[in-house]
């Protein structure tokens, strides 16, 4: 679905993804891992082109969308992103949070986006926050918002950028859980994260990046029981 | 006592009633209450596109000569004062044309539009950028984010200074005599040349103006108010 090859990055001189090729197919969750300031979010923003790639090529469902001409709006209609600080729109309700690019870009009529706005949020438990607006909610209250946001467009791909770093401990469960219930539906993810356990859990194959290069990939079994490579070890002793 | 009061009642006269005098004071304010306005509708105008341009252009590398032409424009408006330009639009730029309040608007309006522009430009700064990251994400185009998410909530952040920026405007227009135009506060200079007394024409005169810019004060508190309904807890 995702074919990355030799991806390059640099932020001025700084180099931050160094060649990074990689093989995400349809329904497969992935979990990138890796210290703080190896790429692994870099790399996510640069599947929906939020960050333009300096060297390489990111193939999305066959089409080049490294290509200039290629039309990065259209692109970002098939894959929702999910931002550690949440950023819900805060001069929008929940409900229009929801519908606002579905409606406004024509996939559903307003009525139809609404509609499934508030099934979306009956189903994370949040109906009664449709009239809301984002300063009102909790953390985790936006954060699962936000996951309904990037659903409601229906993308074919979903990307976490760390959706529970910027949590309270006790609210991290309830976006896991939502973020669990999405997997289970067949959703294809990529989630850059820093809790092992739902990596290992979730994903169906984890990637460890550190310095810009993928360093190791693998089944979680594989990845966190038997890690080849020697950075990966003394990460995996740090945080676990 | 008495002669205190008849003292009061001579000014008064002379002041408002030989002569209609009222009716130079009346005309002064419609002056400046059009320039005030005329030139807060072009400067706001200006300021919005200038500010986008801006924004635009450091945001994506691209409009890279219109941007330094409004950096231009903010240095000279900015770096001029505002009765020097006034008087170079009036006697060379439209030495043409002899309608002082026509060309009080556009000058006051160009020169505040810059000032405008930085406030704008700043108010959309001010807005995270994960909000704009969260609008494109969802592949609204950079057009519709700004239209839609960016500038609501700009608006919060520009306009108390867009206020203040208005108020100082419309003191500023008291120097619209410069060019002949009959504003208020040519009108109490006009009225203390006729009396030959300073008292009430000028006092008169800055009562006005206080009263102007209480009623612009208190006018924008209550828009406030009605904006920051998103961000009640």
């Amino acid at each position: 679905m995702i074919v990355i090859e030799e991806l390059v990055k640099k932020f001025g001189g700084n180099v931050v993804l160094d060649g990074v090729s990689e093989r995400i197919r349809a329904g497969e969750k992935v979990a990138v891992i890796g210290p703080s300031g190896s790429g692994k979010s870099t790399l996510l923003r640069c599947l929906n082109l939020l960050e333009r790639p300096d060297g390489g090529r990111i193939a999305f469902e066959g089409e080049d969308i490294t290509d200039p001409k290629c039309d990065a709006d259209a692109v970002r209609r098939r894959m929702g992103m999910v931002f550690q600080h949440f950023n819900l729109f805060n001069n929008l309700t929940v409900l229009k949070n929801i519908t606002l690019a579905p409606a406004r870009l024509k996939i559903m009529a307003e009525a139809e986006a609404e509609e499934r706005a508030r099934a979306l949020l009956a189903r994370i438990g949040l109906p009664e926050k449709a009239d809301a607006y984002p300063s009102m909610l909790s953390g985790g209250q936006k954060q699962r918002v936000a996951i309904v946001r990037a659903l409601a467009m229906n993308p074919r791909v979903m990307l976490f950028d760390e959706p529970t770093s910027a949590l309270d401990p006790e609210m991290v469960g309830e976006v896991l859980d939502v973020i669990r219930e999405v997997a289970e539906a067949g959703m294809t993810m990529v989630i850059v994260t820093h809790e092992m356990g739902f990596a290992r859990e979730v994903a169906s194959r984890v990637v460890f990046i550190d310095g810009g290069k993928i360093k190791e990939t693998g089944t979680p079994p594989e990845l966190f029981d038997s890690p080849r490579d020697a950075r990966l070890r003394e990460f995996l002793s740090k945080v676990i | 006592m008495t002669a205190a009061l008849e003292w009061l009642a001579r000014q008064f006269t002379i002041t408002f009633i030989t002569g209609n005098r009222y009716k130079l004071f009346l005309t002064g304010l419609r002056n400046t209450l059009i320039i005030a306005f005329g030139a807060v509708v072009i400067g706001t105008f200006i300021g919005a596109i200038v500010a986008m341009v801006r924004v635009h252009s450091a945001q994506s590398g691209k409009l890279k000569a219109l941007d330094k032409l409004c950096g231009a424009y903010l240095a000279v408006f900015r770096g001029t004062p505002i009765v020097v330009q006034l008087l170079i639009m009036y006697y060379i730029v439209f030495a043409f044309i002899d309608n002082g309040i026509s060309i009080a608007v556009l000058a006051f309006g160009i020169n505040s539009g810059a000032y405008v522009a930085e406030i704008v430009r700043a108010g959309i700064l001010a807005v995270d950028i994960g909000q704009t990251e969260a609008g494109r994400s969802l592949g609204l185009s950079s057009g519709r984010t700004m239209r839609l998410i960016v500038l609501p909530q700009a608006i919060k952040n520009i306009l108390p200074a867009l206020g203040n920026e208005l108020i100082a405007l419309l003191k500023d227009t008291s120097v619209a005599g410069y060019v002949t135009v009959k504003d208020l506060a040519q009108a109490g200079e006009n009225v203390r040349t006729l009396t030959a007394e300073p008292y009430f024409s000028l006092l008169f005169v800055a009562a006005v103006y206080f009263l102007l810019v209480m009623g612009i004060t208190k006018i924008l508190r209550v828009v406030e108010r009605r904006l920051a309904k998103s961000d009640r807890h």
